[in-house]
């Protein structure tokens, strides 16, 4: 507020508790005053509040104060610095254990063998396994044909057709109809190469092909 | 609080004395915490007795405003005054004191009732203690810190935590309502005076 500018009878008026108990910032202390001068309402009602100030004096002076008894709060403050201390001397404990460069050193090697334990130990989640046909496959010692039949071959014919040559379904029917077919224990790579022509001979077979020994395809 | 230049230094060496003590309490001086306790005792007790209208829960709450003091020392970093500091704690801690009471429970939802006002009072000292018990809490709150603890308005601002006009405000109906109080219970005409009110 401008210094100069005179003070509004509300903002004179709100003020006046505080121009009673004296203390109003200089500045303001002087635009209040010369406002109540001249304003009949507030200088009455200043006249009231300081009335009302020297009651309640009265009122102060009446109130009975007990003397100081400090028992209690330092009681609460003897608890609270045993707790505080107890924190601190564990604290202190924790500290000095460190001091020792080889206690460091051992923790420091047992906190990274607890670690290391954990890392390994921790139970890992099944990753899912995706494969797809060009993906190498073990399979079992033995000799195997790839074979796709005739999507027409009716189920009979295909089973019949097996049998005759000694021939068992270890996997498949892929996606693409590729079967997976072991030969008879039996039987040499040379009795392998001699199926497999004549399955590619057959009308109810589309394709068929050696699968090579070891890690096989 | 007291403007004049000889009451602004005593007041400033007043306020550099209690600056610090509240720093060596905060550096956990026991000393000094006892000297802050009797400093602030006698204002501490007055204001919380004449709030809680209760000699022992007042003694009680003054020991909790103190231990918050000492527990909180760290805290305090110099933004208000230590006075603004401490009677913020305090009537927070009436406030509390006060609703967990719940006598003034009505009062603060309907203001006090002419009907439930007690016989005329004889004495100008009884007669205040009885309008101000009338008041709200948050109106008694402001008519106490600014008479009897003598604090700005901008001091119990911080003290009550909201804004200065609110203080005003609340100022504004606490006199209203003891202009309208105190000749009832003085025993004056009171059709009469409710109208000057």
């Amino acid at each position: 507020m401008n210094k100069h500018e005179p003070m509004s009878h509300e903002q004179a008026s709100e003020l006046l508790p505080w121009l009673v108990n004296d203390s109003l910032a200089e500045g303001e202390r002087d635009l209040v005053h010369e406002h109540a001068t001249s304003c009949v309402i507030c200088r009455r009602e200043l006249h009231e509040l300081e009335n009302l100030r020297d009651s309640i004096s009265d009122v102060s002076a009446a109130t009975a104060i007990p003397a100081p008894d400090m028992r209690r709060i330092n009681a609460r403050i003897d608890a609270l610095i045993e707790k505080e201390n107890r924190g601190q001397l564990l604290l202190a404990n924790v500290r000095e254990f460190f001091r020792s460069p080889w206690r460091s050193a051992f923790a420091a090697q047992t906190a990274l063998v607890v670690v290391l334990a954990t890392v390994l130990l921790w139970p890992q989640a099944d990753e899912p396994e995706f494969t797809t046909l060009t993906d190498p496959q073990k399979l079992p010692e033995g000799q195997y044909i790839r074979v796709v039949f005739e999507p027409s071959l009716p189920a009979s014919d295909l089973s019949s057709l097996l049998d005759a040559m000694n021939l068992t379904i270890v996997d498949g029917p892929s996606d693409r109809g590729v079967y997976t077919l072991r030969l008879s224990a039996t039987l040499s790579a040379a009795n392998r190469d001699a199926v497999v022509t004549d399955l590619s001979a057959n009308d109810g077979v589309v394709f068929a092909q050696p699968v090579p020994s070891g890690v096989q395809r | 609080m007291t403007r004049s230049k000889a009451g602004n230094s005593a007041s400033e060496t007043k306020a550099a004395n209690e600056l610090a003590l509240v720093d060596a309490v905060m550096r956990r001086d026991r000393g000094a915490f006892a000297e802050l306790y009797r400093l602030y005792h006698p204002r501490l007790c007055g204001y919380l007795h004449r709030i809680l209208s209760n000699a022992a829960i007042a003694e009680e709450v003054l020991d909790d405003v103190m231990f918050v003091v000492w527990k909180d020392a760290r805290k305090y970093r110099g933004q208000a005054a230590v006075s603004s500091w401490i009677f913020g704690i305090a009537y927070r801690k009436a406030m509390t004191a006060i609703r967990k009471e719940g006598r003034y429970q009505s009062l603060l939802d309907h203001g006090a009732d002419v009907n439930t006002l007690p016989a005329k009072a004889s004495h100008d000292v009884e007669l205040i203690q009885a309008a101000l018990v009338q008041l709200s809490p948050d109106h008694r709150q402001v008519v106490e810190l600014t008479y009897f603890s003598g604090f700005s308005y901008q001091e119990i601002a911080t003290i009550a935590e909201c804004p200065v006009n609110t203080i005003k405000t609340r100022m504004y109906h606490a006199r209203r309502r003891l202009k309208y109080l105190l000749p009832i219970l003085a025993g004056a005409d009171e059709e009469q005076n409710f109208e000057q009110a």
